[in-house]
């Protein structure tokens, strides 16, 4: 296991990538970042939480932003209207964090389970 | 051990993480994909940035040749002031595009037959249905035939929407319902524009009534059928057009109905049924609108008094866009549809016009000969025809690509082909130079200039009221009316040539009046002209309205006294029911000696007392609608049983009510279908055999009928049955997203009242109020909704309370607007 400054550096590097993609609408990329995390980071009780927490950031930050600037709730409270959960605006606000989540996991997760599989024994 | 669970925890990271990226790149089930629609910065989150408002800024767009001026005033209206012509059209498109991108996709994707690409196969019926019918044919048709004013419009248009497309592609800004069905606009062309003209065309006067007609012939039969459904309106009606006529032949009275065959029956049946299967919309199905003007003469003001309120199906966002156009050669303010460049109502420096739907037979089904000898060919004009065909290919999402051949006789499309095969002329079709003639409307500075522009109006035929500075006004029907050789244009007719539309009653001749000597014009969707007047035009039942709306205007406007503004604005939310004013004092009547509850007695006095206003604190107006209803149904319902009528009777209620006013004012009630007998009180039926029962009788019945439904809906007291409590109205979100609607809310008015709601809820109403007075040069107007289609926008509905109200909005200058609080303008450079 390296260190400290070595998860975070990757933590850093995986939300930075993930940043980057979702502002340049490539939003996918979240989960190369997770890749990423799954590769160097060790164990995978760490990469994973790691990738996951990279994703959110990537996806909740902008998020952030645009709340700051234009205010996010008519946005939600129409975005809920037309998924269905009429007066519930936190729904599509979850929603997004959980995509970010869940992109970045997956990818660390995968990245972590190649990276054991790989090693003999 | 370890190697299997690195391998379990392999394959399991491997499915998860499939299953993720599935979702995200491609959706599941009713998810979209869930990626690119929730990324914060290029997703549907970007709604949240557009609904931020306008700002004053500087504007770079492609194509313009001098700079543009647009100011939007706090509420959104817009100022559109350009140096040319075409920068003025420019400009327009891209504001229509900057808030209206989707509707106008969806507009002209319902008119091309191309919704099927983005919806998938749900909406496939529709696209067949769309291109048989041919608008793409005929907007296609238009633009090659258009002349150069309207090449330059067109384009210039569609360029500065395509520079609104490029830019949202550019920056990432789609909105939201593109994310959400996961496509790009494709770029805009001319022909788009004349697609969504062709929608509204559709929407206003494609009609089925001649299969109605030809199903309640075969069930009915031909004599009750003539008699319930006749060419003249059975009841006292306000025609705006008194005549004197030209003279020609008069129209010849639904006498002669000709029996139907069960092969004509059930070809009608399955096209009727066809088309109430289409999306609302694709039909017309009755308008209700209103307009008219007063003359300086009668005006308060000195100067002419024009109101118009169009009626349509009222949706979040609205059909319409509220803007101002000033160029060199165009000076227009009023509301245009997303999608076209034009004003559509509203008024210039000197005149000002509103438009109702003229509600003329414009629609005519033919049933082609054909012969199995003779494949791919009808009988026509004495030999065999070979049809034409046009294939097309419709895109389906999720499914493989629909392939379409639609096959075109001399009447035009075939659309049947089940049963008989049934072809289609319809004036829509027909290439109608329409933004020609807005554009010369809109340059128009008196009456002769105003018809001679109208003279090139077809389809669909609107009653056109105008009002000019000098204190005249007029009313034309423009628009084609197609005549028929012979035959009964009221059914289906044969398709071998003897029966085809021949041509259109001369413009000269057509329903029109200017500078009458009551001083006043109006028009509400009912039958133009007297029964002196020489030309078919349509039957009762041809969704001409019944009257009501035209009598009470009528009635108020013809009232002794000068008119003002405000009295204008009051007629246009007044809620007083004319055929209520007519039949209540005779329910009144019946129930006096009648044998009355407590309750009942109070229900009787509530009617007594009322002032026939349909507000929704009156219980009196509750108990009147229910009462016409339960009315309608115990006079007729007994027929539709016992002749097996198919066409639901609701959809017939205005033409079975004109004659079953007619009947009850004339002191009669409609006889009863043979073995019905004498019944007891809770029997549908009146009286015995087919002849005329008392009318104390049926009324009284229909009274405690009512009574007795009303008990059971809203409780035993009568005065807490408020028509609020029944009587709701909802603006429905265009994307049909409920929560995104407004409503549905108590609301006043009804279906014969001038401020026009019916339907539980009502979805139908005035879309645009707007009252002009020239004598102070004051325009006023408001429509229901806003001029975003963000439902996350400010301007999403922030004109609706207003419009609720029954308030107005001031219709500035650009000028006026520009030094208005809170506006803030755009300057366009090329």
């Amino acid at each position: 296991m390296k260190g400290r400054g070595w998860f975070v550096l990757m933590l850093a590097a995986g939300v930075a990538i993930s940043l980057i993609g979702v502002l340049m609408g490539a939003w996918w990329l979240t989960f190369p970042a997770g890749l990423v995390i799954g590769a160097a980071v060790a164990p995978a009780r760490l990469a994973i939480p790691t990738g996951g927490l990279a994703g959110l950031l990537g996806w909740g930050l902008p998020l952030a932003a645009e709340q700051n600037r234009y205010g996010l709730g008519p946005a939600a409270g129409s975005l809920a209207a037309i998924m269905g959960f009429s007066n519930q605006a936190a729904v599509p606000l979850i929603l997004t964090c959980l995509v970010g989540l869940l992109l970045g996991l997956t990818g660390a997760w995968l990245a972590s389970a190649v990276r054991r599989a790989a090693v003999p024994g | 051990m370890v190697r299997v669970a690195r391998t379990v925890n392999l394959i399991a990271a491997l499915v998860v993480s499939g299953a993720v990226l599935y979702v995200s790149f491609v959706g599941a089930g009713p998810l979209p994909a869930l990626g690119p629609v929730f990324n914060p910065s290029t997703g549907a989150w970007t709604m949240a940035a557009d609904a931020a408002g306008v700002e004053s800024q500087t504007l770079k767009i492609d194509g313009l040749q001098e700079p543009v001026k647009v100011t939007f005033e706090k509420d959104g209206t817009a100022h559109v002031v350009a140096q040319t012509d075409s920068d003025l059209f420019l400009a327009v498109g891209y504001v229509h595009a900057r808030f209206r991108l989707f509707q106008m996709d969806l507009m002209r994707r319902q008119g091309e037959g191309r919704l099927a690409q983005v919806v998938g196969k749900a909406a496939l019926d529709s696209d067949r249905f769309e291109l048989q019918l041919g608008l793409l044919r005929t907007a296609q048709l238009e633009w090659s035939q258009a002349d150069e004013v309207t090449r330059v419009a067109l384009s210039a248009y569609a360029r500065g929407v395509n520079d609104r497309i490029d830019e949202v592609k550019r920056l990432h800004q789609l909105p939201v319902m593109f994310t959400l069905l996961g496509y790009q606009p494709e770029p805009w062309t001319p022909v788009d524009t004349l697609i969504v003209k062709g929608d509204m065309t559709q929407t206003l006067n494609f009609t089925d009534t001649p299969l109605v007609m030809e199903l309640l012939d075969k069930s009915l039969g031909p004599d009750l059928t003539a008699a319930w459904f006749p060419v003249l309106p059975p009841n006292t009606q306000s025609p705006y057009d008194p005549g004197p006529y030209p003279s020609h032949t008069t129209v010849a009275p639904m006498t002669a109905m000709r029996a139907v065959t069960d092969s004509e029956a059930a070809t009608a049946a399955a096209l009727h049924d066809r088309l109430a299967a289409l999306p609302p919309g694709l039909l017309a199905t009755g308008g209700e609108s209103n307009n008219w003007a007063v003359a300086g003469a009668k005006s308060a003001s000195g100067g002419a008094l024009l109101a118009g309120d169009p009626h349509l199906h009222l949706t979040l966002p609205s059909i319409w866009f509220q803007l101002t156009e000033d160029s060199p050669d165009y000076h227009t303010s009023g509301v245009s549809i997303p999608g076209t460049p034009v004003v559509l109502i509203g008024h210039n420096q000197h005149i000002a016009w509103s438009l109702t739907d003229a509600q003329n037979q414009q629609t005519f089904f033919y049933e082609e000969k054909e012969d199995s000898a003779h494949p791919g060919q009808y009988f026509w004009k004495g030999g065999w025809q070979t049809y034409t065909t046009v294939s097309y290919d419709i895109p389906v999402l999720g499914g493989s690509t629909d392939h379409l051949t639609v096959k075109l006789s001399a009447h035009g499309p075939v659309i049947s082909e089940r049963g008989l095969t049934t072809s289609v002329w319809w004036a829509g079709n027909l290439p109608s130079q329409d933004f020609e003639v807005l554009m010369r409307v809109g340059q128009a500075s008196d009456f002769q200039g105003f018809r001679d522009a109208l003279r090139d109006w077809h389809s669909p035929t609107h009653n056109f009221v105008y009002a000019d500075d000098q204190g005249n006004i007029g009313l034309i029907s423009a628009g084609y009316y197609p005549l028929v050789a012979k035959g009964q244009p009221w059914l289906p007719m044969p398709g071998t040539g003897e029966f085809d539309v021949t041509g259109t009653v001369p413009y000269d001749d057509i329903p029109q009046v200017y500078d009458p000597p009551g001083n006043i014009v109006w028009s509400a969707n009912q039958r133009q002209v007297t029964s002196d007047y020489p030309y078919y035009i349509g039957t009762a039942s041809n969704f001409f309205d019944p009257g009501y709306r035209a009598n009470e205007i009528h009635r108020v406007l013809s009232q002794d006294g000068k008119l003002s503004a405000a009295d204008m604005m009051a007629l246009q939310t007044d809620t007083r029911d004319f055929l209520a004013s007519e039949i209540t004092p005779l329910i009144v009547q019946a129930l006096a000696g009648d044998q009355l509850t407590p309750a009942e007695q109070q229900a009787r006095d509530l009617l007594a007392g009322w002032d026939f206003r349909m507000d929704t604190t009156s219980a009196a107006a509750s108990i009147w609608w229910t009462f016409w209803e339960t009315y309608l149904s115990q006079s007729f319902d007994p027929w539709w049983k016992t002749k097996n009528v198919s066409v639901d009777r609701h959809e017939l209620d205005d033409a079975l009510g004109q004659d079953l006013e007619a009947m009850t004012l004339a002191g009669a009630t409609p006889c009863q279908p043979p073995g019905c007998g004498p019944a007891p009180a809770s029997s549908p039926c009146i009286t015995s055999e087919c002849a005329p029962g008392p009318l104390t009788v049926a009324l009284r019945q229909a009274f405690h009928t009512a009574f007795t439904n009303l008990t059971g809906t809203l409780g035993a007291d009568p005065a807490s049955w408020t028509w609020g409590r029944i009587h709701t109205r909802e603006l429905e979100n265009l994307a049909q997203v409920a929560g995104l609607s407004y409503g549905p809310r108590a609301d006043r008015g009804d279906g014969n009242t001038v401020l026009a709601a019916g339907g539980f809820p009502s979805t139908h109403g005035p879309s645009w109020r707007m009252v002009v007075d020239w004598g102070t040069h004051t325009f006023s107007g408001i429509y229901p909704g806003g001029q975003s289609e963000n439902p996350a926008s400010a301007w999403y509905e922030n004109k609706v309370d207003t419009w609720w109200s029954g308030l107005y909005a001031p219709m500035l200058s650009a000028d006026q607007a520009a030094s208005s609080p809170g506006a803030a303008t755009w300057t366009m450079r090329p």
